[in-house]
């Protein structure tokens, strides 16, 4: 096995979703399902550096030892450009755990709530001038604008 | 009119006291607006607070920014390498989901400043420094194009951002307005035309010096925009705008007026006053600067890519078809 991982699908819960803030560039929450919380921890194959959001191909092994690849949804690549991160900053074969939620078609694609190496370091942290992460675990975040 | 004249005194009261003797100026000695901008700053466009006054203290301006680093900083600290996954149901505003996280936002690191002056809202007029009521048509048109950006049947329903075919939040304008990332702006002037290129989705706006306005019958998405010089002021005028852009619940009768003056090699002043009738009660004007960037525009290619919109007409799609439908997201 070159990955552990796993994949947690929720019970299903109905929910009221609320507004996607504005100023975002697409809802969230027209895209990606609440009730299908993922962690997925597995091995980078591929990352696309494109916009409107940077893609994060992993290969992840399932509890019954499938193995899938699914994407990951993360920002625009711009940002850190302007910062100093690199295509050589996460390349292929590098271990990530990534927790978010599941694609509502259900295709393997999820959304990067949380993007780390194994030992939990952001893999994009030491950069300046960003803001917090919007991903309630901080109360006191400002609402979006 | 007294709306028009009060403005205009603010504006002449700003420039009054900016000295612009020392800026760079183009071979014909106007100012020289050209290079990389951004507009990134952690004022919001209302005041957060009622009541609250135009200025903030320098300790009230210290405490955002240091709030602001301190969030930052948070934010990059290590998570839980034995978290599980986040909960069902949803963690936050952001329609349960999450959005991003904090190292691909920037929303800059500092309040805006004017002469000296740090602030609390970018919307100075009214005087309570927030966008005055609808008018009930303005209401009315609001509450259609909300039941709108609730419709996955049509992909020409989905809002222009998300279909990569403008910026989101009025990045570009007219009037601009700070979003959360990519607030880049490059500025090329020629004796007869400017152009604003403005990083999210490449919108470029184009500004005809001297000219008049096209006629009534030629509509554009980003308006129409004829520009002079008052003084050291490049003043911009927009109009021709048609219904399928809109700036927070504006028609196309929508007319813009912006200001750009260079207050010394790093600072920008941007000035707008936005006037329809036909949405607000009444006219109303913001203002903040733009900062001097080292970095340079970068590309942004966002239709190639663009496998969000494809997700989330195939939710709904799918959410059709199990039945599940009312659980599909509300947009803005």
């Amino acid at each position: 096995m070159t990955a552990r991982a796993w994949i947690v699908a929720s019970a299903i819960v109905s929910v009221l979703v609320t507004a996607a803030p504005a100023g975002a560039h697409h809802a969230f929450a027209a895209e990606f399902d609440a009730n299908r919380p993922v962690l997925l921890r597995g091995k980078v194959t591929k990352v696309e550096w494109v916009n409107p959001h940077a893609w994060v191909h992993v290969e992840v092994v399932t509890a019954d030892g499938k193995t899938e690849t699914w994407m990951v949804e993360a920002g625009t690549p711009n940002t850190l450009l302007r910062r100093g991160i690199t295509r050589q900053s996460l390349v292929p074969g590098m271990e990530i755990t990534v927790d978010g939620y599941q694609s509502k078609d259900l295709s393997k694609r999820a959304n990067g709530r949380d993007m780390t190496f194994p030992d939990g370091r952001k893999i994009f942290m030491g950069s300046s001038g960003t803001g917090a992460p919007r991903d309630g675990k901080d109360p006191t975040e400002p609402p979006v604008r | 009119m007294l709306v028009a004249a009060l403005l205009l005194g603010v504006w002449t009261s700003a420039g009054a006291q900016t000295s612009t003797s020392s800026i760079p100026r183009t071979p014909d000695g106007k100012p020289d607006l050209q290079g990389f901008w951004d507009a990134a700053t952690l004022t919001p466009l209302e005041r957060p607070r009622q009541g609250q006054g135009k200025t903030l203290t320098p300790a009230e301006a210290t405490a955002i920014e240091r709030a602001a680093a301190e969030r930052r900083d948070r934010g990059v600290r290590p998570s839980d390498p034995n978290r599980k996954a986040p909960p069902a149901g949803g963690v936050d505003s952001a329609g349960g989901v999450g959005g991003y996280n904090g190292f691909w936002v920037d929303r800059g690191s500092s309040v805006t400043s004017i002469n000296g002056e740090a602030r609390t809202s970018i919307v100075v007029d009214p005087p309570d420094g927030h966008v005055p009521p609808f008018t009930p048509e303005g209401r009315a048109r609001a509450r259609t194009r909300r039941e709108l950006a609730n419709t996955f049947d049509d992909v020409e329903a989905r809002p222009l951002g998300e279909r990569c075919l403008m910026s989101f939040g009025s990045s570009a304008g007219p009037p601009a307005l700070p979003v959360m990332y990519n607030n880049i702006k490059q500025i090329v002037q020629t004796p007869d035309h400017v152009m604003i290129l403005n990083e999210m989705v490449h919108d470029a706006r184009i500004v005809r010096m001297h000219g008049p306005h096209l006629p009534g019958s030629i509509r554009k998405w980003l308006g129409d925009s004829i520009g002079r010089w008052e003084g050291d002021t490049l003043v911009v005028e927009t109009t021709n705008f048609t219904n399928k852009t809109f700036f927070r619940g504006s028609s196309e009768n929508l007319k813009v007026i912006e200001r750009f003056t260079r207050l010394d090699a790093k600072t920008l002043l941007y000035q707008f006053t936005v006037e329809d009738s036909t949405t607000w009660t009444r006219p109303w004007s913001g203002e903040y600067v733009w900062a001097w960037s080292e970095q340079p525009l970068y590309e942004y290619a966002c239709h190639e890519a663009n496998y969000s919109l494809e997700g989330i007409l195939k939710g709904a799609r799918r959410q059709d078809a199990d039945g599940s439908a009312g659980n599909v997201g509300r947009p803005r």
